[in-house]
């Protein structure tokens, strides 16, 4: 397999979580190509923020979206060609707070793609103001007082919205991100997988993570128990939550079509309005 | 009952005729009007159905009017020979238009009859439906009587355009055939239709981009572009077309350019408001170079505006969409067949140039109907540059036509698109030089857009001689039925292509004194072509209530322009 790096200058902070995710996700698609799937159908979209960097670090095709749009990118390439797999890298600004409508409805439509959720609880890259992850309390730029908002819960928010694969992981276990993010983008189905990431210079939780983070032996039998757990604030629980198999959106729109491949020439297409019109 | 009518029709020296069926939203109004122009066509006569609708469901005033004629029917007229009203409402609000020596029926179960012949409409309608029903077949028994139809040639009809409750609208429709006596069988029946299919505008709009190669339609609903979405919508299965309704606006244009990424032709639609959600998005077109139809159908503004009415106030806001500079074309039918085939083009442009192209269009032209030919002969083949599927490729590479070859998914080559300023491969830059060239490359598209619009027709024009009128869009459609009334001779120019704007086409009107209609209350079209071509303008003829202009009044204005 040729090489995934690029020769962009990584500008992550010493110290950042993105630095285990990227790993992660490079040997995740080693393991996925070992596995069958051609390089060439794995396909990146991001969004704005510390996490989108990734897409300059990872040398696979994609687009570098806009803040909060990256889902919606993301789902018109899944829908003009279902033969891809669609990995979206979000952040908690960008895909809860800028995003949220898209993030609601590609889970909403069980959309077969795969949303990472980068989760540092701050927007970093602007310099640190509060998220919609971020603790009440959270003193940012833009809440010097202390935020009085609440946080979403991210899990169980789209647990509702629909999503049909729902996992948390922390960004210094490499070998459990691997194998969380291999059995997201493996299932046929909107995936999310909730990364724990410390800000080294925002919102530093590695000393509270390394202190909460507890594996889940197994998947939660009902959504109640979902619910539960990923709301738990005495330990935070990793592991995967959910696992559902239930008809994916491009199959119910043009079942096993490929619009792409299949797609009319223009000689046919004059053909077609001469016979009609 | 049978009412006999005393009417001596005069069709008019432009053999124009005009029915208007008028009553509450959910009765039937439009569907009557469209089976009326579906018979008129069978005649051999051109029609033209313009339906005046409010932002409700049910009740208030909705009204269909349509203008025939043996020849060509550019827009409607507020003049009508018949008119036949649902309710009291209607009356009051349509009894103006009646031409002297018109027919005018009304609802004798919902009026005064003050005026006109009055027929138990509702009443019958119970009788036919023994509960309550439409009164859609209503106007189409009218009309058969009237017009010299028999009994069975109604049945016929009846029975072709209504699956549902055929039964009761053959009851009462004939119910209706038989209380009118009179038969004054204006026109001359020729067998051979004009065309099979009527058309609105947004029908075109969206096939001309099918036969272009549409394969994605993302929209969220806003009339007067709703229309687009539910027709491609329908279509799915007969064109193997995908319309998809989105959560917005905003997901509605960046799946659009995720689809064009994978390499499917996409388009988005909607009106101001939706298009302002989709600003920047659009502006990510341009930088990453996704090809992209956006179809922009206008209602007067601003904010949530009259939402089911025309204008032309977004000139400016459809030539400076999105933020940052780069190139995009921008272009307006004029007329029906334009819209069928400017789609086309626009789609092609939009893949040859791999950027964002706008189609500006109103209500008047999206949502009025008329009959034509289609004529798939003439759309082209977008000449698209694709690269070669190698270790070398990059995205970006930077070219003399500011072209950058085109790969998609699943490649081999790496394929990086990005919404940050970038090198050739697509990886993102702050860098001076890199940005500099970027840039340049970016901005050498616009040189290459003048050069490639140069194969379509840029600028339409009807009439010749001094009084010369300056319009666009379905405005150009309302001047060329005024042309019919005025003493003078008109000569319309109509850009079609408003950018890049054909200015070498347009240089002989540099400077001249012009006459400007326009659906705007500022005079846009005429600031707009003042810094253009330095023209002087004589008169800005502007209306701005949401209606068109009925011919006859808008040509009084143009000759009191010209005598001025």
């Amino acid at each position: 397999m040729r090489s995934l790096n690029t020769p962009k200058e990584n500008t992550w902070c010493p110290g950042c979580g993105n630095f285990g995710i990227l790993n992660a996700i490079k040997k995740c698609i080693q393991n996925l190509v070992e596995g069958g799937i051609p390089l060439s159908e794995l396909v990146m979209v991001c969004g704005i923020g510390c996490h989108g960097k990734i897409f300059d670090y990872l040398s696979l095709s994609g687009v570098y979206s806009l803040h909060g749009r990256a889902l919606a990118t993301a789902q018109g390439i899944k829908l003009a060609n279902p033969d891809l797999k669609v990995i979206v890298f979000g952040g908690d600004g960008d895909s809860l707070g800028e995003g949220l409508e898209h993030t609601l409805f590609a889970a909403k439509r069980n959309m077969d793609l795969t949303l990472i959720l980068h989760n540092n609880g701050t927007y970093g890259l602007t310099t640190g103001q509060f998220s919609p992850l971020s603790y009440t309390g959270y003193k940012g730029l833009s809440t010097p007082q202390g935020s009085i908002e609440r946080p979403f819960h991210p899990i169980p928010l789209l647990l509702e919205a629909g999503a049909t694969f729902l996992a948390r992981t922390y960004s210094t276990k490499l070998e459990h991100m691997v194998q969380t993010l291999h059995k997201a983008i493996d299932h046929k189905g909107f995936s999310f997988v909730e990364i724990l990431q410390p800000c080294v210079s925002y919102n530093n939780t590695y000393q509270l993570f390394n202190e909460k983070v507890k594996l889940l032996d197994v998947i939660p039998r009902d959504d109640a128990t979902v619910m539960a757990l990923a709301r738990n604030q005495e330990h935070y629980y990793i592991g995967i939550y959910k696992e559902q198999l239930i008809p994916v959106y491009h199959e119910l729109l043009y079942q096993t079509q490929n619009p792409i491949r299949e797609r009319l020439s223009g000689l046919q297409r004059k053909q077609k309005i001469r016979e009609l019109y | 009952m049978t009412y006999f009518i005393k009417t001596q029709w005069s069709i008019d020296l432009h053999d124009i005729h005009t029915i208007i069926i008028a009553g509450k939203a959910g009765e039937g109004v439009k569907k009557a009007a469209q089976v009326i122009s579906g018979i008129l066509m069978s005649y051999g006569r051109h029609v033209f159905q313009n339906d005046d609708y409010q932002s409700l469901i049910k009740g208030g005033h909705n009204y269909s009017t349509v203008s025939t004629s043996e020849a060509e029917v550019f827009s409607t007229s507020e003049q009508a020979d018949l008119i036949i009203c649902f309710d009291k409402r209607s009356v009051e609000e349509r009894r103006v238009d009646l031409k002297c020596g018109g027919t005018f029926f009304y609802n004798s179960d919902d009026g005064d009859g003050s005026m006109g012949i009055g027929l138990p409409m509702t009443s019958l309608m119970k009788k036919a439906y023994n509960t309550n029903g439409n009164l859609c077949s209503v106007p189409i028994g009218i009309f058969c009587a009237l017009y010299g139809h028999s009994k069975q040639e109604l049945a016929n009809i009846i029975t072709g355009e209504f699956r549902k409750d055929r039964d009761e609208n053959l009851a009462l429709a004939g119910m209706i055939y038989d209380c009118v006596e009179e038969r004054l069988a204006p026109f001359a029946r020729k067998h051979i239709p004009v065309a099979e299919h009527l058309f609105s505008g947004n029908q075109l709009i969206s096939l001309g981009a099918w036969t272009a190669g549409l394969d994605f339609y993302f929209g969220y609903p806003m009339t007067p572009a709703s229309s687009i979405l539910h027709y491609l919508a329908l279509q799915k299965d007969r064109l193997g077309v995908q319309a998809i309704h989105a959560e917005s606006e905003l997901a509605a244009i960046n799946m659009a350019i995720g689809a064009s990424f994978a390499g499917a032709r996409a388009a988005v639609g909607s009106s101001g408001g939706g298009f302002a959600l989709m600003q920047e998005a659009f502006s990510m077109a341009g930088m990453v170079e996704a090809p992209l139809l956006c179809i922009l159908s206008s209602r007067p503004g601003p904010a949530t505006g009259v939402s089911t009415y025309t204008a032309q106030e977004d000139l400016f806001f459809a030539l400076h969409q999105g933020h940052g500079e780069f190139a995009r074309v921008v272009a307006s039918p004029d007329s029906h067949e334009r819209a069928y085939s400017l789609a086309a083009e626009l789609l092609s442009l939009a893949w040859e140039l791999q950027t964002p192209v706008v189609l500006l269009t109103e209500k008047h032209l999206s949502e009025s109907s008329t009959c034509l030919k289609l004529q798939p002969e003439q759309v082209p083949h977008a000449d698209v540059k694709i690269g070669l599927e190698n270790d070398d490729y990059e995205r970006y590479e930077i070219t003399d036509d500011g072209i950058s070859p085109l790969l998609f998914p699943p490649s081999d080559s790496v394929i990086k698109w990005n919404s940050h300023e970038h090198l050739p491969s697509g990886l993102r830059t702050d860098k001076s030089q890199p940005i500099t060239d970027m840039k340049a490359k970016r901005a050498s598209k616009i040189i290459t857009a003048k050069q490639a619009v140069k194969k379509y027709q840029q600028i339409a024009e009807y009439g010749e001689g001094e009084n010369i009128v300056f319009a666009y869009g379905s405005t150009v459609l309302e001047l060329r039925e005024a042309a019919r009334h005025t003493s003078k001779p008109l000569h319309i120019i109509a850009p079609i292509y408003l950018e890049p704007f054909p200015l070498e086409e347009l240089a002989i009107y540099a400077g001249r004194v012009i006459v400007v209609v326009d659906h705007s209350c500022t005079g846009l079209f005429a600031s707009f072509l003042k810094e253009k071509l330095q023209t002087k303008i004589l008169k800005n003829i502007l209306r701005y209530d949401g209606r068109p202009f009925d011919p006859h009044s808008l040509a009084t204005l143009l000759e009191e322009a010209f005598d001025a």
